[in-house]
Parts: structure tokens; C-alpha cells; sequence
């Protein structure tokens, strides 16, 4: 039985991280039905600085993730304000292929400037304490990290429903020109939600450092993760985002120990299949 | 007037540049070496620095250096002048990449060898282009015993297999169970799903089970996972004694950490060639690393103890790359050394004939554990050894075969909470 509810915390834990991860990219995408293919490589941007953060200044994840959430924010908005924009309204393709291109330049500038080599942050203040409940262990910093994300994406949720930003984001995905016709700034609301989108995956890396090599290929899985979680979610559904995640967190845990290690991904890429078959907007799609 | 003088001057002056560069182009022989590494992607740390390892012995081979006493170090070049020029490529670390740069490697770039590729993966289907095509092959560290088992007549490879040190693990265990009453009775792997760690893993069982021991568990896991939370716990719910690991770069930290994380050792982990090799892994790893063993056919230590004419070449390297050689990379130099000696010695540059001398020299290797370097069937080094190491505060420490441990290894290992 211990082992079940080990297993199942493992599993919560990392779906709480996805869900902060996949937030930002479900923002992005459901309100301006836009693909930004460099959000992997936006959290290891964010991953990068948290490092350099720690490693130079002594400045612990715990507290740099603001620094990585808000350097991301800008990273976003200046996407958006240099590339995005100027592919909105051109083929649909456009905005996909040019993040990808921006993928690959943040990916090897980071491995030109950076190397290959794997960073890790070694004393931080989380660094391997645990809280042990008989038989069940759970690693202090993935808790922190995991309820870290729930209060984000609160504070994120909360933003959406309760208040005018909210409502002129909602209003801007569900019709730009209405919105526009009602005063809302569209362009700004995109540059927003892209800063947004940005701030929660870079929140998200901060955090990360304080128990994961860091490294010029580490947001390829979660990337990918991210779409997974977006899709079956649905698009632009923060709880959608955190279900979604949460689901894919357990089932990839479960099939991981009582299966096989090797076959957890087939379970959650098939699992997302048959959601995307029985309800292809998503568990709370719009 | 003075203008078309002046014009007609300048002109003659880059003739005579042109004319002379070109003689000097001419005057210099070059030989082609491809060099294909995974120089991006989740390995391109140890795949840098296997380029590095072959940029260095083609420095030494290309000029004269009378301090280093390595073959030849004390000539300019192969053949009497011949120059090595190394033309590099990238794998990515993926077997489709690696066969379509071998392709290219050889029938556009025209090179006359291709050295590496690190991965078991990449490194088989791109020797079958060479092999295809009747060139050389040198793979430095692939450990895959596949590889060798090909009966390939142009493929040579300088490290030792997996199966080698599968065997070298389970004798270490039992002579643990006779000499330091150590009680291993299980044991478990875990493995990256690929060329290499399946092989590894097939060849870690054989060796258990022909000994005597009962493997318990069997782990593989997809390379660069998010987590390894379902590996450890699986290994963790059926404690193995002993643990034999192949997890390459990041993965090894993670499943490092993961064990951490879940307070969890076994008695004992023996890695093949992975991450616990990497001395930028055991830096960065800090103490969480001690303890681990695996199998090394180099590090600073055993250098400065038996193998004392590679610190000189070291120093060339380390200028690259800013850390000492390590098992994988120094092979990849030892494998362009090899060459350049068989090329030597054959006296021409036919395949063939060179082909003759890998197959049937014994050659001086000063960068090799053991010192020689000879090849046997399907290509394999039959003088290949590794020993097997522990670290200690980042230090590679000798523990087996006894001829050269320095220290009697900890065994079980200190669990997490009391380091």
C-alpha cells in the first residue's frame, strides 16, 4: 500500500510541475491560437538563468524563480512583439515556423555560449531534504516546486476569471475584432499573454534548478509534455491545463512502476489519443 | 601613366601570391580523417570532447614535438610530410543522422577514415557505410559488443566491450562476497533503452547468471526523461544487492539524484561507460557521486601511476576542453595514433594494406591502459583492459583486479543520510 501512495505522490508532484509548464502554452494558444514551438526552450532559458543566478550570485532557485519568471515574461513579449506579430494574419504555418527557428537559435546559442556540459546547482536549501512518513518519501524540493505551481496557476486563474485583464484576454480569444470594437488594445492583450505565457514556464524553470541538471536539451520532453497537456486539456483552459497535467502525471508514475519503466510515455501518449478521439477540444476545451 | 604602372605593379605582386600559395598548397599533402561525433544533442558533451581527443593526437602526429614521447611526436606528419586533416561532423547523437554523414563524410568530403561516434547506436550503422565502401573505421569507445561480433573487415575498435566489463563486475562481486564478506546475491539493472544499454544489460545478465547471481530487476528507461521516479522506485521495491548502470550524460545525474530523492543504495553500482565516467558529471555531482564504482580505462589517477607519457598529451587536450581525459575520449585519440601508425608502417595509404597491419601488429599504444593495442577478430582490441574504480571526492580510486587497486572500496555504500 505505501508503495501505491508513493508512487501516486510521484505522480501528483510531477503533474503539478507539467501544469505550470503547459499553462503558459495553453494561454498562448488558446487565445491567440498561436503554436510557440520555443516554449521548451524558453524553460531552459529560464532553467540557464536560475543556474547562473545560483552559481555566480549564491542566489537559491527558492527565490530566483522571480528573476527566471520575469526575464521570461520579457522574453515572451519580445517574441511576440518581433516575430509573432508580424506572422499573424500571414499562413497559418507562420508563427509555428518561425518560434521553431527561434527554438533552434535559443537552443544553440545556449550550447554555444553554455556548452553541452550538464549543470547542476549543488547547495541549494532544498537540496535533498525530504519529509519521510513511514515508508513514503517525498523529495522537499519537487513539494515546493508542486505546490509552487498550484498557487501560480490559482493566481493565474484567479487573473482570467475575476478580473478586467481577465475578461479582455477571454474576450480577445473568443472574437479580436469585437474586442477591438469594445476598446480592448488587442495587440497589447497579445504582447501580454505572451510575457504571461513566458512568466509561468519561467517560474517554472527557476524552480526546476533546485533538482534538475540543467542543460541545452532539457526542454525538449517537457515541450512536448506541454503540448500533450494543452491538447487534451484544452486550449486556453488553465483547469484543463492542471487536469490534464495531473492525469498524465499519475498515468506516467502507475504505467512507469506497475507496467514497465520503458512503456510509461506509450501509456500517456495513448491515453492522449484516445482523449483527443472521444472529446478532440479537450477535457475543458472552449 | 603612373596610375596603369602603378595598377600593373599591384597586379604582378598578386600573381606572384596567387602562384605561391597554390606551390605551397601543392607542396603540402593532406589525408582526409572524418571525424563524426554527436556534437549536438543530449551527448554532445562527451562527443565534443572526443573531437577535441582526435584534434590533439592529429596535433601531435601533424608537428614535431620532441618533448612528448608518444609515437610519432617526434616527425612532421604520416609518410614523409603527410599532413592529417580532420573534417568533422555532427551525429546528433541519432543512427539516421549518422549514416547520412558518413555517406557524406565519404563520398562528397572523400576522407579516408572515419573515427568514432561514440554511440553504439551511430557508431554501427555509420561503420556500415565505411565498410561498404572499403574504408577504415576506427571507433574509440563504443563499448557495444554487437559492434565487433560483425565480422566487418574494415572496422577496428580500440575500447573495451560491454561484455568485457560484465565479466570484470560479476568477478569483482564474488570476489566482494569472498574478501569483504559483502553478501551480493541479487542483482539489478537499470539501462538506457538504445544500442548501448540494451547490450550492456544483455551482457550484464548473461555474466550474473553464469555466475551464480539472481538478477531481480531489469530497468530500461527512455533517454532523456523528465524523471526517473518509476526506475528508482522499481528498483527500489525490489532492492538488488547490486546495481549495474548504463545511463549516459544527464540521465546518470538524474537517476543519481532520483535515488537520493527516494533515500534509497543499493549495496553496491557498477556503471559501464556512462556518465560516471564524465569528470564534469562527477564535478557537478559533488558528493552524491562518491561511492559509485564503474569501469575506467582512464583518469588522472591511474595516468599518473601507470600510464605516465599520456600527462604531456594531456596538457594539449586540456587546453581544449578544460578538463583531463577521460575513458571515452582518450580512446578516440589512441584510435587516430593507431592509424596514423598502421599507415606508417604499411608505408602507403591502400586500404588494404593497412587494413593488414591493424589485423596483424601489435602496436605501441602510451595513451592505452596496458600500453599495446592489438586487434583480433571482428576488429575488436584484444589488449583493451578497464579496471574498476570508485570515486572518492571526485577521484577515480582503483579498487580491482587487486594488481592495481589503491584503496579497498566501500562497500556497502554509505547511505545518503550519513554522508
Amino acid at each position: 500500500m505505501s508503495t501505491f501512495v508513493q508512487v501516486m505522490l510521484d505522480g501528483l508532484l510531477a503533474g503539478m510541475l507539467y501544469a505550470l509548464v503547459a499553462a503558459g502554452l495553453s494561454l498562448i494558444w488558446g487565445v491567440m491560437d498561436v503554436i510557440n514551438f520555443a516554449h521548451g526552450e524558453f524553460l531552459m532559458v529560464a532553467m540557464y538563468l536560475s543556474y547562473w543566478l545560483g552559481f555566480l550570485a549564491h542566489v537559491d532557485p527558492i527565490v530566483s524563480w522571480v528573476a527566471s519568471g520575469a526575464f521570461v515574461f520579457i522574453l515572451g513579449a519580445l517574441t511576440y512583439r518581433f516575430i509573432v506579430s508580424r506572422c499573424i494574419g500571414k499562413a497559418a504555418m507562420a508563427p509555428l515556423l518561425a518560434t521553431f527557428g527561434l527554438s533552434m537559435f535559443l537552443k544553440n546559442f545556449c550550447l554555444n555560449r553554455f556548452s553541452p556540459n550538464f549543470r547542476i546547482l549543488q547547495t541549494t536549501v532544498l537540496e535533498g531534504k525530504k519529509i519521510i512518513l513511514g515508508d513514503i518519501v517525498i523529495g522537499l524540493p519537487q513539494l515546493v516546486t508542486g505546490l509552487f505551481s498550484l498557487a501560480i496557476l490559482f493566481a493565474l486563474y484567479f487573473l482570467m476569471k475575476k478580473t478586467r485583464l481577465g475578461w479582455a484576454i477571454q474576450a480577445t480569444a473568443m472574437d479580436r475584432e469585437a474586442a477591438e470594437l469594445m476598446g480592448i488594445n488587442t495587440d497589447r492583450i497579445y504582447l501580454l499573454v505572451f510575457g504571461l505565457g513566458g512568466a509561468c514556464v519561467g517560474i517554472a524553470g527557476g524552480l526546476l534548478t533546485s533538482y534538475l541538471a540543467v542543460h541545452p536539451e532539457v526542454g525538449a520532453l517537457f515541450g512536448l509534455i506541454a503540448f500533450l497537456i494543452v491538447a487534451m486539456g484544452g486550449f486556453g483552459s488553465i483547469p484543463g491545463a492542471l487536469a490534464a497535467a495531473i492525469l498524465i502525471g499519475l498515468v506516467e508514475a502507475l504505467a512507469g512502476f506497475y507496467i514497465a519503466p520503458v512503456f510509461k510515455y506509450v501509456a500517456v501518449f495513448a491515453m492522449y489519443l484516445a482523449v483527443i478521439m472521444i472529446r478532440p477540444k479537450g477535457l475543458f476545451g472552449w | 601613366m603612373q596610375n596603369r604602372k602603378f595598377l600593373a605593379v599591384v597586379t604582378l605582386l598578386v600573381f606572384a601570391l596567387v602562384l605561391s600559395a597554390s606551390c605551397a598548397l601543392a607542396a603540402e599533402k593532406v589525408l582526409k580523417i572524418g571525424v563524426l561525433f554527436p556534437l549536438t544533442g543530449p551527448c554532445a558533451t562527451a562527443g565534443q570532447r572526443c573531437v577535441a581527443a582526435v584534434e590533439t593526437a592529429a596535433e601531435v602526429i601533424n608537428n614535431k614535438h620532441p618533448e612528448l614521447d608518444v609515437p610519432l611526436a617526434k616527425q612532421e606528419g604520416i609518410l614523409k610530410g603527410t599532413k592529417i586533416q580532420l573534417v568533422v561532423a555532427d551525429t546528433q547523437g541519432k543512427p539516421d543522422v549518422a549514416k547520412s554523414e558518413a555517406e557524406r563524410l565519404v563520398n562528397q568530403e572523400g576522407v579516408y577514415t572515419i573515427i568514432g561516434s561514440y554511440n553504439s547506436s551511430a557508431s554501427k550503422p555509420a561503420s556500415a557505410v565505411t565498410e561498404r565502401s572499403k574504408k577504415l573505421f576506427m571507433c574509440g569507445c563504443s563499448s557495444s559488443a554487437a559492434l565487433t561480433d560483425r565480422d566487418f573487415k574494415y572496422f577496428y575498435r580500440l575500447a573495451p566491450t560491454d561484455k568485457t566489463e560484465s565479466h570484470e563486475f560479476v568477478e569483482y562481486i564474488g570476489w566482494l562476497n569472498k574478501n569483504q564478506k559483502a553478501g551480493i546475491k541479487t542483482i539489478g539493472l537499470i539501462y538506457e533503452n538504445t544500442e548501448f544499454g540494451k547490450h550492456a544489460a544483455d551482457e550484464g545478465k548473461a555474466a550474473a547468471k553464469a555466475a551464480g547471481f539472481e538478477v531481480v530487476v531489469d530497468v530500461p528507461f527512455n533517454p532523456g526523461a523528465t524523471n526517473l521516479n518509476s526506475e528508482v522506485q522499481t528498483l527500489k521495491a525490489k532492492n538488488p544487492d547490486v546495481v549495474f548502470g548504463a545511463c549516459l550524460g544527464g540521465d546518470y545525474t538524474l537517476w543519481v539524484r532520483t535515488m537520493k530523492q527516494m533515500n534509497w543504495l543499493p549495496k553496491a553500482v557498477l556503471n559501464y561507460c556512462t556518465g560516471y565516467q564524465d569528470p564534469k558529471i562527477t564535478q557537478q555531482l559533488g558528493a552524491d557521486g562518491n561511492f559509485f564504482m564503474g569501469g575506467t580505462g582512464y583518469s588522472p589517477e591511474i595516468g599518473a601511476k601507470y600510464m605516465k607519457k599520456v600527462a604531456a598529451v594531456e596538457k594539449i587536450y586540456t587546453k581544449k576542453v578544460g578538463v583531463p581525459f577521460d575513458s571515452d575520449s582518450i580512446q578516440e585519440a589512441v584510435a587516430l595514433f593507431i592509424l596514423a601508425q598502421a599507415i606508417e608502417k604499411a608505408g602507403t595509404l591502400d586500404v588494404e594494406k593497412v587494413a593488414e597491419v591493424l589485423r596483424t601488429t601489435t602496436f605501441d599504444s602510451p595513451l592505452s591502459l596496458g600500453g599495446k593495442v592489438a586487434f583480433g577478430p571482428g576488429g575488436q582490441n584484444m589488449k583493451a583492459t578497464s579496471i574498476i574504480t570508485q570515486l572518492h571526492d571526485g577521484k577515480y580510486m582503483p579498487v580491482y583486479p587487486t594488481s592495481y587497486a589503491e584503496i579497498k572500496a566501500i562497500v556497502p555504500m554509505t547511505p545518503w543520510d550519513k554522508r
